[in-house]
């Protein structure tokens, strides 16, 4: 229900985007059509003006001339042939004498609404004038030309026709612009629609994700270069990492209760069976194991966060400059008495100067895993034997051991948390040794690797780089 | 000495004020950041325990706070958490040391007394001695009864460190971090053996014994 409303929700969000950008794609469209219309208009205008002056010129020559050549009757014929042919427009014609006195006047039918009074107005002058209509927005537009004798010849012409002609123009352009408008707001709310369909995709994905927190959907992408189908992708690529991440804190999660578990479950017993008794020496030592218990639970909760850490790449490591032997020294100290006691030869052969930058306390602890596994494993009278050498930009250390060895099906798995092989079963130790080195190495940007043969010994190999460069994302 | 403890957890606190009066001191307790701001500024105190997670006042902000109030009573934080970052962040803010929990007990007054030593000029003696065994810091020579001990130098290094301390438990962790300067759990056994190396040689043939050990907690060195 819920689920169904945000869809719509959604939808309606996504369609009225589409439906705004439409609008607007069709406004700007429009403004720009009408402002195409209204240049041309203006152009139009202008030429059909020019024209007509220009044919009120050529026929205010004509008259002149007619008149200038064969005097009043001359004109006269002309005007009436022109009339007669039909061959040009009729026109307003006016001869005026030198004192004033209208000769001859010759009007169109239905030209008598214009006041011709000011045409009569002395100066008169040669030029051109324009009287307006009364009643519409027509003009008359009259030429004037002054003969050598002082008889004036006034020629002129309604702009009714060319307003006409511009009124069907204005009413066609609004029809077109009509019509442009609906199809721009149209095709942008269509286009718009389409364009915007991977962005809806997007959309629904991530709220479905939201909605739901499983992180295992994915948006549709088309494979094209499309920047929005990249980002399509590049979501997918995210949600790929944080669901990658997810599973793996969850994986680290469980782990933990696993691994807290099976000491807590220790711990209880321990208390547990330590009340039952009235013994008080029995107490006592039910309390000390107790302690015991939770110091275990404390080591393994330390080791847990700290392979945690490594892994994700947050544990904190400071880089120093490392004299190699003096750290193999140091881890090899810790173990010199156990050695000894078991009768285990433990000896390590660092050729001098081979150093690299790493955080000293994590190396340590690193070697100090390893030797102990390897001295744990030996029986007495072997030998764990550490050794360093330096390559190009590596530096390998070795801690070789002639213990009892790892079985080739075993070998995969010894860095993998609380993997534990049969034959190890009875040692005491979390299972967890391995795993911390593997990650500690990897978070200085190194690697391990491991080599057996089941009865006569293993070798452990950590390769370091020498400058520093600290994994930034683990395994990730 | 009079020392403050800052602590929500009511048992931890307990726990941690019980043990310190049984050592002798006077020990003030608050469950909360601004009361404890408020009792470290007015009153007088050789050392305080500060939780970093307490409720209304973290415990960073209460030293920060102190410190700037220009009051220098030394601070022991306890926190929670073990990073580096945390540890980094607790001794900037004014803290003098710092503690993870869960801890030991030894470990804890050994850190209050560090605290409360420092800044003082002691004159360390130069002969320890508990009942019949002597120890000679400068010719670095152990007798028991008047027959010489041979010491191997990590041997040497925890017998001192144990007669330093006579009387008092010493954890694991603090005599791997003495003997062989380690900062993390390294869960060997290698403490084990150093033990009863020094045992063989100091009690095995001497009467009465005097290198105890005190299950799950650690080892003290006294006359029985």
């Amino acid at each position: 229900m819920a689920a169904g409303l945000l869809g719509r929700a959604a939808r309606v969000v996504g369609g009225a985007f589409a439906l705004r950008i439409g609008l607007w794609y069709g406004a700007v469209f429009a403004v720009s059509a009408a402002a195409l219309s209204i240049a041309t208009y203006a152009l139009l205008a202008r030429a059909l003006a020019a024209q007509d002056h220009d044919v009120l010129d050529a026929m205010l020559t004509r008259y002149a001339r007619e008149y200038a050549r064969a005097d009043l009757p001359g004109l006269r014929a002309l005007i009436e042939s022109d009339a007669g042919e039909g061959r040009h427009e009729r026109l307003m014609v006016r001869v005026v004498g030198r004192r004033t006195e209208v000769v001859y006047f010759a009007e169109p039918p239905g030209w008598s609404a214009f006041d011709l009074a000011p045409l009569s107005q002395r100066p008169i002058q040669a030029g051109w004038t324009t009287i307006s209509h009364p009643a519409d927005a027509s003009v008359l537009e009259v030429g004037s030309t002054m003969l050598p004798d002082g008889v004036l010849v006034q020629v002129g012409r309604s702009s009714l026709v060319r307003d006409e002609l511009l009124a069907r123009y204005r009413a066609g352009a609004l029809e077109v612009l009509a019509l442009i408008l609906i199809v721009a707001i149209l095709g942008g709310v269509l286009l718009t629609d389409i364009a915007l369909r991977p962005l809806r995709a997007l959309d629904g994905t991530v709220r479905g994700i939201v909605r739901t927190g499983r992180f295992d959907a994915r948006v549709e992408t088309r494979g094209t270069s499309d920047p929005l189908d990249e980002l399509g992708g590049l979501v997918n690529e995210m949600l790929g990492r944080i669901q990658a991440l997810v599973a793996g804190m969850r994986g680290a999660l469980d782990n933990v209760a696993h691994d807290l578990r099976t000491p807590l479950t220790r711990f209880r017993s321990v208390a547990e069976s330590a009340l039952l008794s009235d013994d008080p020496m029995a107490l006592r030592d039910g309390l000390g194991r107790a302690l015991e218990e939770a110091d275990r639970v404390r080591a393994t909760l330390t080791a847990l966060m700290d392979i945690s850490e490594a892994e994700t790449g947050t544990m904190a490591l400071t880089p120093a400059p490392l004299d190699v032997a003096a750290v193999v020294a140091e881890a090899v100290d810790l173990f010199a008495d156990e050695a000894e006691d078991k009768h285990i030869v433990l000896a390590s052969r660092v050729a001098p100067g081979v150093s690299l930058v790493g955080d000293r306390t994590r190396l340590r602890q690193v070697l100090a895993n390893l030797i102990e596994n390897a001295v744990k494993y030996t029986d007495p009278g072997g030998s764990v034997t550490i050794e360093a050498q330096r390559g190009a930009d590596e530096a390998t250390i070795t801690v070789r051991d002639t213990g009892l060895g790892i079985a080739a099906a075993d070998l995969p798995f010894v860095w993998d948390r609380l993997y534990r092989a049969d034959s190890s079963r009875s040692a005491r130790g979390v299972g967890l040794g391995l795993s911390l080195v593997k990650a500690i190495v990897e978070a200085h940007g190194g690697r391990v690797q491991v080599e057996s043969e089941p009865g006569r010994g293993s070798s452990f190999f950590v390769v370091l780089p020498v400058a520093w460069h600290q994994n930034p994302t683990g395994r990730g | 000495m009079r020392i403050l403890v800052v602590e929500d957890d009511r048992s931890i606190a307990e726990f941690v004020a019980n043990g310190l009066r049984q050592e002798g001191h006077a020990v003030d307790v608050t469950d909360n950041g601004v009361d404890g701001l408020e009792r470290a500024r007015t009153q007088t105190y050789d050392a305080a325990v500060v939780d970093v997670m307490l409720p209304r006042l973290d415990g960073l902000s209460l030293v920060g706070a102190l410190r700037r109030a220009g009051v220098t009573t030394p601070v022991l934080f306890l926190s929670a958490k073990h990073t580096v970052d945390d540890r980094v962040q607790g001794l900037q803010s004014g803290g003098d040391d710092y503690l993870t929990k869960p801890f030991a007990f030894a470990e804890l007054t050994a850190r209050v007394q560090a605290l409360t030593r420092r800044g003082q000029l002691t004159i360390e003696p130069t002969e320890l001695s508990l009942g019949d065994l002597r120890l000679d810091r400068l010719t670095r020579r152990a007798t028991r009864g008047g027959s010489p001990i041979e010491l191997r130098p990590r041997e040497y290094a925890l017998l001192e460190y144990l007669m330093r301390t006579a009387g008092r438990v010493i954890s694991k962790t603090m005599i791997v971090s003495h003997v062989w300067d380690y900062s993390f759990d390294t869960g060997t056994n290698a403490v084990d053996v150093l033990v009863h190396r020094l045992r063989e040689k100091i009690d095995k043939d001497f009467e009465p014994k005097l290198l105890h050990t005190v299950r799950g907690v650690g080892y003290v060195l006294k006359v029985a």
